[in-house]
């Protein structure tokens, strides 16, 4: 391991450069930012769940309410009584294709992750037999490494790091995921942190060295520093890139396109060889527009 | 009969322009570069190899290098990061050279239409054949190749002296 080299963090930084596309000259490329920060966790679904049952429940009140006052007035005027409300009861299908809702931990591997991080643990649950813990963002190295050397545990290989942006996110701006298999237990883990914008989380190279070329994925397409990373720099885009480009606000057609033009056209003389040669051979070639 | 018959001399000598010579002999024997970037470079090898043998076109010679060779077949998508090193190859290959965009990508970006490509690799370079298709079958980058034979074959020194010493700048 090298020296630790803590980079430095940009502030509020926006790309902005030379090569900015003009969105406003086509509306259909604008933007359209979530509105909601769908992170997969079993606190948020059983909210959802409590926040649902309340809402059917007081659509029931209103019902029954609005039944007596209904009641109350077809006596008054002697008609016949109307008919009583019946509550609905939400159909269950078995055979339900729907997402797989997020259910209390009962595996072995995560209670005892979250026996022996204690309160540094902050979310364990399970997803279609997928098993996922969400561990304070400083606490992520520490995870890592118990997760690699703990005997009952043994998850030898960082099979993937990846990360999620969440702009409307209420105190995270970003979602790390590390997933970890243990080829000697044929078991799968996923361990989560969530981070807010310039939060520096700490590399996981110094527990899994695969996990040198992830993270550099993971800082070139959102932007996310790691502290003590080997070699910080981007890796899939160019070095002079500006912007991240998974970011929610990147747009797809924008920052990238840029006016590139390393070719000299020789005042337009090759283009128009071109044509006429086409023209020669019976060719329909239309000059092709710039975007 | 009515026919005259050719002379001694005509029977021996075949007259021709020098140009036309050596567009045939240009034509005749185009080295392509080994240049694959995505799904069009399999298209590419299949034409190379023995059931269509671009071999039969004098082309079957896949350069590993751009000094030795005289077409560049960019055969695939063209990203911002590749985009420079096509243009460093293209300078580096020997006039006379020529380009074929190979696919809906190196022609127009094809599908990605996106941050990462190159909208047509005629951004870069210039190109001489273009050839649609996600990814165009061997027939078709034959049939783009012939029409890139008729090219050369049409093509005049003096036009190409012109464009390059005459009209610069």
């Amino acid at each position: 391991m090298s020296e630790p080299n803590t980079p430095e963090v940009p502030q509020g930084e926006v790309p902005v450069g030379p090569y900015v596309y003009d969105l406003a000259a086509s509306p259909q490329r604008q933007i359209v930012l979530p509105k909601t920060a769908p992170v997969p966790s079993l606190a948020t679904y059983k909210a959802e769940v409590i926040a649902q049952a309340a809402a059917d429940e007081a659509k029931w009140q209103k019902q029954l309410a609005d039944f007596e006052i209904a009641k109350a007035k077809a006596e008054a005027e002697g008609k016949d009584a109307p008919k009583a409300p019946v509550r609905a009861v939400p159909r269950k299908d078995d055979n339900d294709l729907k997402t797989p809702w997020p259910v209390e931990a009962t595996d072995p591997d995560l209670l005892k992750l979250q026996a022996l991080l204690g309160d540094r643990v902050e979310e364990v649950f399970q997803q279609a037999g997928e098993l996922v813990c969400q561990v304070k963002k400083e606490a992520i190295l520490d995870a890592l490494r118990l997760c690699r050397d703990e005997v009952d545990l043994r998850y030898e290989m960082l099979a993937d790091a990846s990360a999620t942006h969440y702009p409307v996110g209420k105190d995270f701006a970003f979602s790390v995921v590390y997933h970890l298999t243990s080829i000697s237990r044929r078991k799968r883990l996923r361990l989560r942190i969530l981070i807010p914008e310039g939060f520096v989380p700490a590399s996981a190279c110094e527990v899994y060295p695969s996990a040198n070329w992830m993270e550099r994925e993971i800082y070139d397409m959102l932007g996310i520093r790691f502290a003590n990373h080997p070699d910080m720099t981007r890796i899939l885009c160019p070095e002079d890139w500006e912007g991240y480009p998974l970011r929610k606000e990147y747009p797809t057609v924008g920052w990238g396109q840029r006016d590139i033009d390393f070719r000299e056209d020789r005042g337009g003389v090759l283009n128009r060889i071109a044509m006429t040669t086409a023209g020669q051979l019976g060719i329909n070639l239309k000059q092709p527009k710039a975007d | 009969m009515g026919v005259a018959q050719p002379s001694t001399l005509e029977q021996v000598l075949i007259t021709t322009k020098v140009e036309k010579v050596i567009n045939w002999a240009r034509a005749s024997s185009v080295w392509p570069m080994t240049f694959g970037l995505a799904c069009c470079a399999i298209e590419m090898m299949a034409a190379g190899a023995s059931k269509f043998d671009f071999d039969r076109f004098g082309a079957g010679i896949f350069r590993a290098t751009p000094r030795q060779s005289d077409l560049m077949i960019v055969a695939g998508t063209v990203t911002y990061k590749m985009a420079p090193v096509i243009k460093k190859l293209y300078d580096q290959m020997p006039e006379p050279k020529w380009v074929i965009a190979m696919g809906s990508c190196a022609t127009a970006g094809g599908p990605f239409d996106s941050y990462h490509t190159i909208q047509g690799v005629d951004k870069i370079v210039p190109v001489d054949v273009y050839i649609p298709g996600c990814p165009p079958r061997p027939e078709s980058l034959i049939y783009g190749f012939m029409k890139l034979q008729d090219k050369i074959m049409t093509s005049s020194l003096a036009d190409r002296y012109k464009d390059i010493f005459e009209e610069v700048g």
